[in-house]
């Protein structure tokens, strides 16, 4: 059991080497842009994990919730207010949508936050579309003020990947206490019998409300950086098919599992870059893997070593 | 202790479309006995104890524990009032291990501070601490402290069976339903289930004991409710009941009451 422990430790310092020197190594501004969009699609993906993964609510709309808090952040900077207003303003908005969404259909069971969310997704991205002057419409919001605190504010990609890294690394944690606490047990209890959830005291209602409201608050931050670090935003970075990949990346990953939710994003945003090459291609390819993985490791890429140490024991 | 009854029912009805499934049920349970309901299939005991649990509301009647009303209550908060249960079909959590199933309910009065869990205060490390104490004592009952961390799907069938008396024992419950708890285990399993259940009663532990085996129960229990098409037709010591003419008939059939 010690050892074990210790070697956990050795391999999550090794990762946290390799993942600091990352930049230094690769100086190329386009690969470091995308591991910020990694960071910020797992932030996301974390989020969605609590409602789908642990709770079992399938949800649709964390790209929407995604995009609002992006669109918040992004609206109220460039009217002028100053940057840390904006995480706020955006958890408020995300809270008071999962709230509105939320109160109604959970006290449902089966698939009618699913339902639900598809809708509210569609009529954020209707909104985002059409709303020109606030929104800039189709084709987005430029030149979005950067992050500042005080005056000072990470400059250039490469400080933006230590800081997302940073809040990365906070999401993880909090997911973490929240999982092993009698939060996190009632989640993955409602997901696994609501009726025995219920008999043994928890009130499941609250529970998938705020697993709900946790994941938005989750994307609305992941949102709030997005604008403020990539600087540029449009209605297609938060669409329906942003909310599908997002689960996808979650599925891919391995529901339930925090490493499963990185591994997940990182590989889905990784690798359509990396495969750009075979063009159109690409698509069969992405489609013939989700499913190779689905079929092959149904607990996802992060259940892998751990079916493939039971293959080991179970041969000796 | 006070001679008031800790379990009350009083007119409890069911009704599912034309069907009545529970016709003006009464129960005084005393508190510390094992009470059995038996009845033949389709008598509507599960029914009854969905009714008392919350599971599924009854349409009209009085439920009260320890004097508190628990008609139309949602189900946690008739659990919180003391009133656990375990179910025909086992419902664990697959999910998580086996010690984390039963801390499950042994959060069931611990209110929950987002605050504290994020930031892991005193509060919430005492919290923790106390419901990890609650859960290790109530595995320890039924005699699964050694795989506390085991994944409770790995467990077998019976153990899987002794991991919801130790759910429901973690709520600190005044009363505790059984539904069919021997269903699927054999002999052995059956004898030291038995043994469970005596020293829950010694502890102090009101038990309502649902069976479809009527010799298993008729051992363990102080009291004896019999159901039959929705209506109470006996109640009294397990001997009382054996005699009953309108029990014999129920089970076996109207023939039997000449020979």
């Amino acid at each position: 059991m010690k050892t074990s422990r210790l070697k956990t430790r050795i391999a999550l310092a090794l990762f946290a080497i390799a993942v600091l020197t990352i930049p230094l190594a690769a100086r190329d501004g386009y690969i470091i842009q995308l591991l910020n969009i990694a960071m910020l699609n797992a932030i996301v993906v974390l989020g969605l994990n609590f409602a789908t993964g642990w709770t079992g609510q399938i949800n649709f709309g964390q790209a929407a919730f995604y995009g609002l808090g992006a669109y918040t952040t992004a609206i109220a900077t460039k009217a002028g207010l100053p940057w840390i207003s904006t995480p706020f303003l955006a958890v408020a908005v995300v809270v008071a949508a999962s709230l509105v969404l939320g109160l109604p259909t959970l006290r449902l069971r089966t698939y009618y936050l699913a339902m639900t969310t598809i809708g509210f997704g569609e009529i954020v991205r209707l909104i985002i579309v059409h709303w020109e002057p606030v929104t800039g419409g189709t084709s987005g919001l430029r030149a979005i003020p950067g992050i500042s605190l005080f005056g000072f504010g990470p400059q250039g990609q490469i400080q933006h990947y230590y800081v997302l890294i940073a809040v990365l690394a906070v999401a993880v944690l909090v997911a973490v206490r929240i999982r092993h606490s009698a939060l996190g047990r009632a989640m993955i209890a409602t997901k696994d019998s609501e009726i025995a959830a219920e008999q043994s005291g928890v009130d499941t209602t609250r529970t998938k409300l705020l697993a709900f409201i946790i994941g938005a608050i989750y994307a609305g931050l992941a949102g709030c950086l997005y604008a403020s670090s990539i600087r540029f935003i449009s209605p297609d970075s938060f669409s329906g098919i942003q909310a599908v990949l997002l689960m996808t990346m979650l599925i891919v990953g391995g529901m339930g599992s925090i490493a499963g939710c990185i591994i997940g994003a990182a590989a889905l945003t990784l690798l359509p870059e990396a495969l750009r090459f075979l063009g159109q291609w690409y698509l069969v390819l992405y489609g013939l893997g989700v499913i190779v993985v689905i079929v092959l490791a149904p607990g996802g890429l992060a259940s892998i070593a751990s079916t493939i140490r039971l293959r080991l024991a179970g041969a000796r | 202790m006070s001679d008031r009854p800790i379990l009350t029912a009083r007119g409890v009805t069911k009704r599912f479309g034309g069907l009545v499934a529970l016709d003006g049920v009464d129960l005084d349970i005393p508190r510390g006995v094992v009470q059995a309901i038996i009845g033949p299939n389709g008598s509507g005991k599960t029914t009854l104890l969905n009714a008392l649990s919350g599971a599924s509301h009854a349409d009209a009647g009085s439920i009260q524990i320890d004097g508190r009303e628990l008609f139309r209550l949602k189900p946690h908060r008739i659990a919180r009032l003391g009133l656990a249960r375990t179910f025909q079909t086992i419902r664990i959590f697959n999910n998580l291990s086996v010690i984390e199933n039963v801390k499950v309910a042994g959060a069931c009065n611990t209110p929950i501070s987002l605050f504290g869990i994020v930031t892991e205060d005193a509060r919430q490390k005492q919290n923790e601490a106390e419901i990890e104490y609650r859960a290790r004592a109530a595995l320890e009952v039924v005699g699964l402290g050694g795989r506390a961390n085991d994944r409770a799907a790995q467990l077998p069938y019976a153990q899987q069976r002794l991991l919801e008396i130790a759910r429901a024992l973690a709520s600190k419950p005044d009363v505790l339903l059984l539904d069919e708890p021997a269903a699927g285990m054999n002999m052995t399993e059956s004898m030291k289930l038995l043994g469970t259940i005596a020293d829950l009663k010694t502890s102090g532990i009101t038990i309502l004991l649902v069976e479809h085996n009527v010799r298993l129960v008729m051992g363990i229990s102080d009291r004896v409710v019999v159901l039959d098409f929705g209506k109470k037709i006996a109640e009294g010591t397990p001997e009382e009941v054996q005699r009953n003419p309108r029990v014999i008939e129920a089970y076996l059939g109207r023939r039997h009451r000449h020979a």
